[in-house]
């Protein structure tokens, strides 16, 4: 259902050097997977992601969603944003309620489902409060309660943790799989941070940079309610360390050729 | 602590500068009582004071504040419609700033007092004629304030409305005017003073009534402590003006700022 099919997709940015960001991506997104996207910045992983989104068209190639082919903006696929990009003038609770207002759903409706999720991201106490006097992590919760109070069926996560402490990261990681698994979405998470890919992700989607290629796509094993020390987990980690380093000789030596 | 002793000496700064304050008002009703100053050129501040009572017990004041008022808001408001109204069409519209842009600045370019003698043609001395000097002086700053607001609106508040399949009408009311408010806010407080100055000058050169023609009309008389009650008044009319904008701001428009 709510699944991704992308076939042959780049991206080049015009100007007077064009620039290839993404090239010639391949990849099936299954319905209600965690699909973790690494890769090291400039490897076009957040401009996947916002084409993903609808926000930007591919240069070449084509996207279904759906089994429809994807053409901008969609209800049914909610973002969340590196900076949260909460509104400031809204408190908390207008923040989430946004989509809701935009799709001019009754206003009972709409209280109903923001407390749900507010009371789902812990943010509870904190509905009048305005963006400005929450912690970043706190702030990243509301940005994932107001996409999913708009009840998609997919989420998109651009480097959500990115900007928070080590600590509250593990624990939005921790928060951010219970809800998964309450709300059965398909996630797609981009990340920059191996560790975090692997212990959120049913796959790990791993990118070269410049211009961003599928290197290789890791399985993790499905096993859930997963321990951060767990040796397959490690394992598979130590995998993709070596697969970076690879990618990182195989440029150096195109540099020194 | 620290607070206790920056209050003691802002307490200090305050009996200060009353003590000034005073000291200056209380030199210049000995000059002027001493006939030092002649009374034509200064006014002592004890007699301002009873003509700013004789003023409002008289009731002189009331129908020229009225009338002062009444020329302000409408020009006022008028240009705050159109100049924000503008400023969205300028941004929003494309290519409607590479067009209309220069057509603007020009205008701006053009000093408005030169153009109060052809308004006295085209609208007379009435009411009309002042609502628009008041327009003229108050409408650019908006309009620029607002292009300049609209303009940074932050790409990714823009997305998010996307990401939710926002109309361009919800886009605008609910992303971009909230997001330009500061700024067509800091438009709306500078030109509220400058279209009061408006007012009181079109009032000066050319007019019935309103507080300007007061005191034209005191000065040709040689009515210095009248002149100077009404120029009391008018600062004290500017600054309240000023304060329920920010009013406005912190309780009602920008109330997250505030918080």
């Amino acid at each position: 259902m709510a699944g991704f099919s992308i076939n042959g997709v780049s991206k080049v940015y015009g100007g007077a050097s064009p620039t290839e960001t993404l090239s010639n991506i391949d990849l099936t997104i299954k319905d209600g997977e965690f699909l973790s996207i690494l890769g090291p910045s400039g490897c076009g992983k957040s401009t996947l992601l916002e084409i993903l989104a609808g926000l930007q068209l591919p240069t070449s190639g084509d996207i279904y969603f759906d089994g429809k082919k994807l053409e901008g903006p969609d209800k049914k696929r909610g973002v969340v944003f590196q900076d949260p990009s909460l509104y400031p003038w809204r408190t908390v609770f207008q923040n989430v309620e946004l989509g809701l207002e935009i799709g001019r759903e009754a206003k009972t409706d709409r209280q109903a489902a923001v407390q749900k999720y507010l009371d789902m991201v812990g943010l509870r106490g904190f509905e009048h409060k305005y963006p400005h006097h929450l912690s970043g992590g706190m702030k990243q919760r509301a940005g994932l309660a107001r996409a999913l109070a708009n009840s998609p069926d997919v989420l998109l996560m651009d480097e959500p943790f990115g900007a928070v402490d080590h600590l509250t990261r593990l624990q939005l990681q921790d928060d951010l799989l219970n809800i998964w698994e309450v709300e059965k979405k398909t996630v797609v998470f981009v990340t920059h941070d191996v560790s975090e890919a692997v212990f959120l992700g049913d796959r790990v989607v791993l990118l070269t940079p410049r211009p961003g290629r599928i290197h290789t796509i890791f399985q993790v094993p499905d096993k859930r309610l997963r321990k951060r020390d767990d040796i397959a987990l490690l394992k598979i980690q130590n995998d993709i360390y070596a697969a970076i380093h690879d990618v990182k000789t195989q440029e150096h030596l195109e540099f020194t050729i | 602590m620290g607070n206790g002793k920056s209050n003691r000496l802002s307490g200090g700064l305050i009996i200060g500068q009353i003590a000034l304050l005073l000291l200056f008002l209380g030199f210049i009703e000995y000059a002027v009582r001493k006939g030092i100053i002649g009374s034509l050129y200064l006014s002592e501040p004890t007699r301002v004071i009873k003509e700013i009572i004789t003023l409002f017990a008289q009731g002189e004041i009331f129908p020229n504040l009225l009338v002062t008022l009444q020329e302000f808001l409408a020009g006022y408001l008028l240009a705050a419609a159109a100049g924000i109204g503008t400023g969205l069409f300028l941004v929003l519209v494309p290519r409607a700033e590479a067009f209309f842009g220069p057509f603007l600045s020009a205008l701006l370019a053009v000093p408005k007092v030169t153009i109060i003698p052809l308004l006295m043609l085209w609208l007379g001395i009435g009411l009309s004629h002042k609502i628009a000097i008041v327009f003229l002086f108050c409408f650019f700053t908006i309009a620029f304030n607002t292009i300049t607001g609209v303009k940074q609106t932050a790409e990714n508040h823009l997305k998010v409305a996307r990401v939710f399949e926002a109309s361009r009408f919800q886009t605008i009311v609910k992303v971009i005017l909230p997001s330009a408010a500061p700024t067509i806010f800091a438009g709306l407080r500078v030109s509220a003073a400058t279209g009061l100055v408006g007012a009181l000058f079109g009032e000066m050169i050319a007019s019935k009534d309103g507080l300007g023609n007061l005191l034209v009309k005191a000065t040709s008389l040689y009515d210095t402590a009248k002149a100077f009650a009404i120029i009391t008044i008018v600062t004290v009319v500017s600054v309240l003006i000023i304060a329920l904008i920010d009013l406005l701001e912190k309780k009602v428009f920008l109330k997250w700022k505030s918080s």
